[in-house]
């Protein structure tokens, strides 16, 4: 049965191929609907790396892949986010012989949270890399604690390697899911210029989720990332495997084990999806020469800090779909001293949460050389009223639904661009400005 | 300068739904009319706040844990309360708050959480975790005599009970319970509602009649209120009501 289902969705997959469609998750979804247990049929030789965590899953597991492409190793992996069990199947099956044989070196994935206990019923799991938890459509997902209890059911029988974030509490908790796991790995980022004592942009976590007492934070870099410790408990107190030293995001470098990296991104949030990743890797016994030259010229141009240049204005477009993406896009804004306009594009599709009450939670207090403030999306209004009740002159805030009236605006004057999108904007988003 | 006095209630663990953002209308259009706002926030450990002194108590939604602690600690004051509540202090509570100031919630298990117990109302929880009231939703309220629509989003599995004096009638979406229609629970000086949106942000003309009672009560006498440029908050309104209600 493994078989047909296989060499069916591959002459779907041909097809496709003939019509000059790519498909995206079309054959996982067959492929699932005509054997719910079509993952237990694919056979794997080699490690599976998987990547979760509300933010950053896109950037971490395409540095991974290509950390692990530079030392010269043949590497599957989701490259594009299509991280639900249909996509991951979809992969699976275009990199699969007839019998369901896959060959590789690695296979890395990012996989959507909620996902994670389907995807790996029946799939080989070594590494697990755990980045953070953000609240992220509500009305869609639920509260983040459901989530997190899942993950760490799920981890309650796991022995792989697990690499946790020991800067997120809700994720320095899940190294307590299964005593019995010694392969646990914490990373942690050291104090950079921006970070602050008081926490500067909603987050979650407050409590100990051991002992309910109030955290207390030596520091927070951003949202409830930082330097935590349960004053009764200790929880948080975890000997460090990789700490990420003298951050540098002006010079964008950094320090690991004493050795610099160099890389293309000037985020404090992308240093922890590189620390994540460094810690990942280096489980595989990757050369550092190796991750270096991977990390110093690895961009993403898929609206993740995608620079371009636009009627000669310098653009930046960046993906923010929840509070903490929309806050740690605009310490980018905040953090360049250059005068600049900023384009929000908010959309309510299924994809993003119905819900926009979140931006409400976006900080803007902090804005540093803003001229204007334009906004499009399905709920262009919603935002252009956030914006102006936090105080920013309403003379200077542009409303539109028309994404292409938008970017005509964005670009009348000649000044830095910085575009932020949620999810379903955000491909729309890029097409407008490109083809500006 | 004339000011009003705003008690915000747990801002750091009812957060969850941006319901922040209604300290941000109140405040934005109290200075743009020349008013003072003076927030003041309270959370676990601080000093017991004086309830009767302000004008406004607000409170949020937050998550289902967190919500359980702080009902511990806010079920000390509860005396307090209800004498500010009485005095004509005027209350403003979005979901988590709306539920906590009734009898009680009933949790899924028929766990009794104590409510404050200012209102008679009460809450139970829906037998199926995953089935919760979700979505846009749209009430016409009565404000000083003027129907007046007012757009939200509600996400609450709690299913209230009781209400006999609601916020509204529901044009759109769930209400009070499922396919309920009538939304929330209103009285002279307060609105308690499941509306996230956050509430004011889009109904200019709910927040004006708060501002308005609080001032004339503050300062006893008739005050009328200085148009503002809601011209965002118009288009937003005409778009909303268009998709939500023109199906």
């Amino acid at each position: 049965m493994g078989f047909l289902t296989i060499l069916f969705t591959k002459i779907i997959i041909f097809m496709l191929k003939i019509a000059k469609k790519n498909g995206g998750n079309l054959p996982g979804k067959l492929a699932y609907k005509m054997n719910k247990n079509i993952i237990k049929y694919f056979k794997l030789n080699c490690p599976v790396i998987a990547v979760v965590g509300t933010n950053g899953k896109t950037m971490t597991n395409n540095s991974v892949n290509r950390i692990l492409t530079q030392s010269g190793a043949n590497v599957i992996s989701n490259l594009q986010g299509n991280n639900m069990e249909t996509g991951i199947l979809s992969l699976l099956i275009r990199n699969s012989s007839l019998t369901g044989k896959i060959k590789a070196d690695y296979l890395t994935l990012e996989v959507d949270e909620s996902y994670l206990p389907v995807v790996f019923k029946d799939l080989r799991l070594d590494t697990l890399v755990v980045l953070d938890f953000f609240r992220d459509q509500l009305d869609r997902v639920g509260e983040v604690e459901s989530l997190i209890l899942k993950i760490n059911e799920f981890l309650k029988t796991y022995k792989g390697n697990l690499v946790l974030n020991n800067d997120d509490p809700n994720v320095a908790r899940l190294g307590k899911a299964n005593p019995e796991n010694e392969n646990i790995f914490y990373f942690s980022v050291d104090k950079y210029k921006f970070a602050s004592e008081e926490m500067k942009e909603a987050g979650e976590g407050k409590f100990c989720p051991f002992c309910s007492t109030k955290l207390e934070y030596a520091y927070y870099q951003y949202a409830h990332i930082g330097k935590f410790k349960c004053p009764k408990c200790n929880f948080g107190n975890n000997e460090i495997y990789k700490l990420i030293k003298n951050v540098d995001l002006e010079n964008r470098t950094f320090e690991i084990d004493d050795e610099l990296f160099k890389i293309q991104f000037n985020s404090i949030y992308s240093i922890y999806n590189f620390a994540a990743a460094i810690t990942a890797t280096s489980l595989y016994n990757i050369k550092t020469e190796d991750v270096k030259q991977a990390l110093e010229n690895f961009v993403l141009n898929n609206g993740r800090q995608e620079k371009l240049v636009i009627k000669e204005c310098e653009t930046v477009i960046n993906l923010a779909k929840n509070p903490t993406g929309a806050n740690v896009s605009l310490r980018l804004v905040n953090e360049d001293n250059d005068p600049k306009d900023v384009l929000f594009v908010l959309n309510d599709n299924v994809a993003d949460g119905k819900d926009v009450s979140w931006i409400y939670d976006i900080n803007f207090s902090n804005l540093n050389n803003v001229n204007r403030i334009i906004t499009s999306g399905t709920r262009a209004y919603d935002m252009a009223i956030c914006v102006k009740n936090s105080g920013f002159p309403v003379s200077q805030i542009e409303a539109y639904l028309d994404l292409g009236e938008a970017v005509k605006a964005l670009y009348s004057t000649k000044c830095k661009k910085y575009a932020i999108s949620n999810y379903t904007a955000i491909q729309d988003t890029r097409q407008a400005i490109k083809s500006f | 300068m004339k000011e009003l006095k705003i008690l915000y209630l747990y801002p750091d663990i009812l957060d969850l739904y941006g319901d922040i953002g209604n300290i941000k209308v109140l405040k934005y259009r109290l200075e743009q009319r020349g008013f003072k706002a003076i927030i003041d926030n309270y959370s676990i450990n601080d000093e017991k706040p004086d309830f009767k002194n302000y004008d406004i108590v607000f409170a949020g939604g937050g998550a289902d844990n967190e919500q359980k602690i702080l009902a511990e600690d806010l079920i000390k004051y509860k005396e307090d309360i209800k004498q500010a509540k009485d005095a004509g202090v005027f209350f403003l509570l979005i979901c988590g708050a709306y539920q906590l100031f009734g009898k009680y919630y009933k949790g899924v298990e028929g766990n009794i959480i104590p409510g404050l117990e200012v209102f008679d109302y009460y809450t139970e929880a829906n037998p199926s975790r995953s089935n919760r009231c979700i979505g846009n939703i749209v009430i016409e309220a009565e404000l000083n005599g003027n129907k007046t629509k007012v757009i939200g989003f509600e996400n609450h599995g709690g299913q209230t009970f009781g209400i006999e004096e609601p916020f509204g009638k529901v044009l759109f979406g769930n209400g009070n319970k499922f396919g309920d229609t009538v939304e929330g629970f209103m009285q002279k000086n307060v609105i308690a509602t499941y509306l996230h949106g956050p509430l004011l942000s889009k109904n200019p003309a709910l927040a004006d009649y708060i501002i308005k009672y609080c001032l004339e009560r503050r300062y006893n006498e008739v005050i009328e209120l200085e148009p503002l440029n809601d011209e965002l908050e118009n288009k937003c309104r005409l778009q909303l009501l268009q998709r939500f209600l023109e199906k």
